[in-house]
């Protein structure tokens, strides 16, 4: 959505046309923002890092899922699977090639990458429903994978035991170490799938989810777009996979599930599908909602003392569910859309209808 | 643009080495986590113990919590509601008689929908809030092997229902089970089995003991068989002719796996599932008319109440075998049943419940208990931490929870119990008879 700007504002300058933050007091909050996440282990607690932490993997992975879904209109529900490519592919590297975390983690997202592009040939045949089935095999076969082959390098079911990130000799141990590493990929991220969507790629991304055969006719080659989207989204996901496994300390077919894949799509969809900052918002309401249902379960549980355990100390269904309903109803375009329009009434203002 | 970019990046790169530099660091720093090499434990009693106080301490007006956490929202909700209702009334029973030499016990749970992501985020949580925690309870296998490390590095003591060998024993030292790991678990099973072939195998079998293992295609599920279980079996004789895995679901289909079993000759069917994967096992054997082929054996999970919910008969469930490392709740004279029925009583808890997993808690918060209680008589209260607790249950090793409805020995360098009795479903609800009384199982624990 282009920004709505009182009349009379214009860009002077290409540069200024493209660029994204605009106001020297914009630059001002952004460095803030990225400062106060820097910042953040110093000053807060232990599980608010760990709580920041995963929403900042869980955004990197959702971005992925957005160039996919949001920005090409192709539906996946593999990207946890992919997350478990790049989770195995970087543990064993550096659990067994000895490679440094920093080095496994690109290699990892590339990796997972090519497993994505794998998943994605049928892309050109199939779309909607039919995509979603395909794409679901991921889910299946990744595990499959990883449970029987190699037994004795990925360890069955079982799975593998996970070495902490270091760097120099500083061991990324805990939540508030691990959170420079998440914050520090997630800017990298960021930057990269904000400019993906303002180039040419974006553009023919874009074409297809609006119109696949008008895009094919103006000379978009949609099997080579499609692909490139199904990679960059498994990219992301291995990179997130990478990030995940290594917070975990552990991994197996088990780590990321259908379940994970379900809650990327609903983060998407309450952020608001194709929109760089529709990740962020999303991501983050559903894990803080997790949270807030874990947090609030023993609050119930001592309200209602003869319910039953499951009734009301595992909400988080029940909130993830009611959300995304509430979402699908009253904003199908997530909460990224209701930003704009807020920019854009505060811009106008005292005019803004 | 592009060069408030690059200097963007490079600014945010090297604030993030510097921070991360300065960033504090979980105490103690962990050992390296390569597997398979182990984290070095101490197995014995501390060596610099100090003197023992003199009589037992007044901590009126003193907190000590225990945490845990397990899938209330998942796909083990069904068994770990009665675990958390065990744990939470033998807490609330303690803090009526009095409490922890007048501490009050508090439990805090959480929820983690049986994502090991989750249980991560609740260990944070519960470390961040107590500065000295001292004991966690954990009911799934997948998580007591992502958080044994943790554990170890922190020396927080796990008491743990979730019996997976890898957790206990690779990079691990502070987890300690309600009962034997599922490698042990199969492993006594099937030396029973072998010891009385004669006795139990289907007619027609063969004398050998070919074994299917059909089971849930996740850590817990696959548990059992480790390279060690697979020696022991081998060494017992008994050929593992298929390995089979079938949905985590209670409605899952296990024909084809059984039917596979059939086809490669097998006459032992060994399922390390819960309650609703063993029915519905015996569901599709009962279906499929092929019961009478197979001795049907699970860990011991498998055998509870709850399997009757699942089964489409209840007769279905006779003949059904599994360990048995804790009494049951018919054995009426054992005092610490008494005191388990005399809490599912006062609490109202709803019949379905009176099942293994609340049985298995009151025992589980008990042990927690008798820890800490020796760790505050060998320690003091003031130095109480995990490591005392971790101590104090090795030095109390062997030793009995609940008046002996658990027999736990956390001597010699093991964090699992080895002794079980073998029992069979002889007939309807709680008929679970035994086969073979108190014995040690085989000691299959991974090289650490």
């Amino acid at each position: 959505m282009s920004a709505l700007r009182p009349a009379g504002e214009f860009d002077t300058s290409y540069a200024r046309d493209m660029a994204t933050i605009r106001r020297p007091w914009q630059w001002g909050l952004l460095l803030a923002s990225i400062a106060a996440l820097y910042m953040l282990p110093s000053l807060a607690s232990q599980s608010l890092v760990s709580l920041v932490n995963r929403i900042g993997i869980s955004i990197i992975a959702v971005q992925g899922l957005n160039l996919l879904t949001g920005y090409t209109g192709q539906i996946s529900l593999g990207q946890a699977a992919f997350m478990t490519a790049g989770g195995y592919i970087s543990a064993l590297l550096v659990n067994n090639a000895g490679w440094s975390f920093f080095a496994a983690l690109p290699v990892a997202a590339l990796g997972a990458g090519i497993v994505g592009l794998v998943f994605g040939l049928p892309s050109l045949r199939v779309k909607g429903f039919y995509l979603v089935m395909a794409t679901l095999a991921a889910q299946f076969i990744i595990p499959w994978f990883t449970r029987n082959a190699f037994p004795e390098v990925l360890n069955r079911a079982q799975g593998l035991n996970v070495q902490v990130p270091v760097l120099f000799g500083v061991e990324f141990s805990s939540p508030q170490r691990y959170l420079y590493i998440t914050v520090t990929v997630l800017i990298l991220s960021t930057i990269a799938a904000h400019n993906v969507s303002r180039s040419r790629l974006g553009r023919a991304l874009v074409a297809i989810r609006d119109n696949d055969l008008a895009a094919e006719v103006l000379g978009v080659n949609l099997f080579k777009y499609k692909l490139q989207a199904f990679f960059l989204a498994a990219v992301y996901a291995g990179a997130a996979g990478a990030l995940a496994a290594h917070n975990i300390r552990h991994l197996n077919s088990e780590t990321f599930n259908l379940t994970d894949s379900v809650f990327y799509m609903g983060m998407l969809v309450v952020g608001g599908l194709g929109s760089s900052l529709g990740p962020f918002f999303g991501a983050s309401i559903v894990q803080l909602l997790i949270e807030g249902a874990t947090l609030f379960g023993p609050f119930f549980t001592r309200l209602f003392p003869s319910t039953a355990a499951g009734a009301v100390q595992a909400l988080r269904p029940l909130f993830f569910g009611i959300t995304l309903m509430f979402f699908l109803i009253f904003e199908p375009r997530g909460l990224a859309h209701r930003w704009y329009l807020f920019k854009a009434a505060w811009r106008l203002r005292p005019f803004s209808h | 643009m592009r060069k408030y970019m690059s200097y963007l990046l490079s600014v945010t790169v090297l604030i993030s080495l510097v921070l991360a530099a300065c960033a504090p660091q979980a105490t103690p720093t962990p050992e390296p986590t390569k597997v398979p090499t182990a984290t070095p434990v101490p197995t014995e009693a501390p060596t610099a113990t100090p003197e023992p106080t003199k009589g037992p301490p007044d901590l009126t007006g003193e907190t000590i919590t225990i945490y845990h956490f397990g899938d209330l929202s998942g796909p083990y909700a069904a068994i770990t509601a009665p675990l958390i209702h065990g744990a939470e009334d033998a807490v609330k029973a303690i803090n009526e008689a009095g409490g922890l030499y007048g501490a009050t016990l508090d439990i805090k749970f959480a929820d983690t929908a049986g994502s090991i992501d989750e249980a991560v985020a609740a260990y944070d949580r519960f470390t961040g809030e107590d500065d000295n925690p001292l004991v966690m309870i954990t009911y799934g296998s997948g998580e007591v092997e992502a958080l044994a490390q943790r554990f170890a590095t922190d020396k927080i003591v796990n008491i743990s229902a979730g019996l997976s060998a890898r957790g206990f024993y690779i990079d691990s030292g502070y987890t300690f089970g309600l009962g034997p790991i599922y490698p042990d678990q199969i492993g006594a099973v099937m030396a029973f089995l072998k010891e009385d072939w004669a006795t139990y195998k289907p007619a027609g079998a063969e004398d050998d003991i070919k074994l299917a293992h059909l089971s849930w295609p996740t850590a817990f599920g696959q548990g059992s068989l480790t390279e060690e279980s697979r020696a022991y079996l081998a060494d017992l004789g008994i050929e593992v002719v298929a390995e089979e895995t079938y949905d985590l679901s209670p409605t899952a289909d296990t024909t084809t796996a059984i039917l596979n079993a059939q086809a490669a000759g097998a006459n032992v069917i060994w399922t390390n599932t819960l309650a609703f994967g063993v029915s519905v096992v015996l569901n599709d054997l009962h279906a499929l008319g092929l019961r009478d082929q197979f001795v049907v054996a699970s860990d011991n999970w498998g055998m509870d109440l709850a399997t009757y919910a699942f089964l489409a008969e209840p007769a279905f469930g006779v003949g059904l075998i599994s360990p048995f490392p804790y009494l049951w709740w018919t054995d009426t004279d054992n005092p610490g049943v008494q005191y388990a029925q005399q809490l599912f009583v006062a609490n109202e808890r709803p019949a379905a419940e009176h099942n293994v997993g609340y049985l298995l808690l009151i025992a589980g918060v008990d042990m927690a208990m008798k820890a800490m209680e020796h760790a505050i008589g060998t320690v003091g209260y003031e130095n109480l931490t995990g490591e005392a607790v971790h101590d104090a249950l090795v030095a109390m090793s062997p030793f009995e929870a609940l008046d002996g409805v658990v027999r736990a020995d956390y001597s010699a360098g093991s964090r699992s119990p080895h002794m079980t009795q073998i029992r069979m479903i002889q007939g309807g609800p709680d008929a679970f008879v035994v086969l073979q009384d108190w014995t040690e199982t085989p000691d299959l624990r991974p090289s650490e």
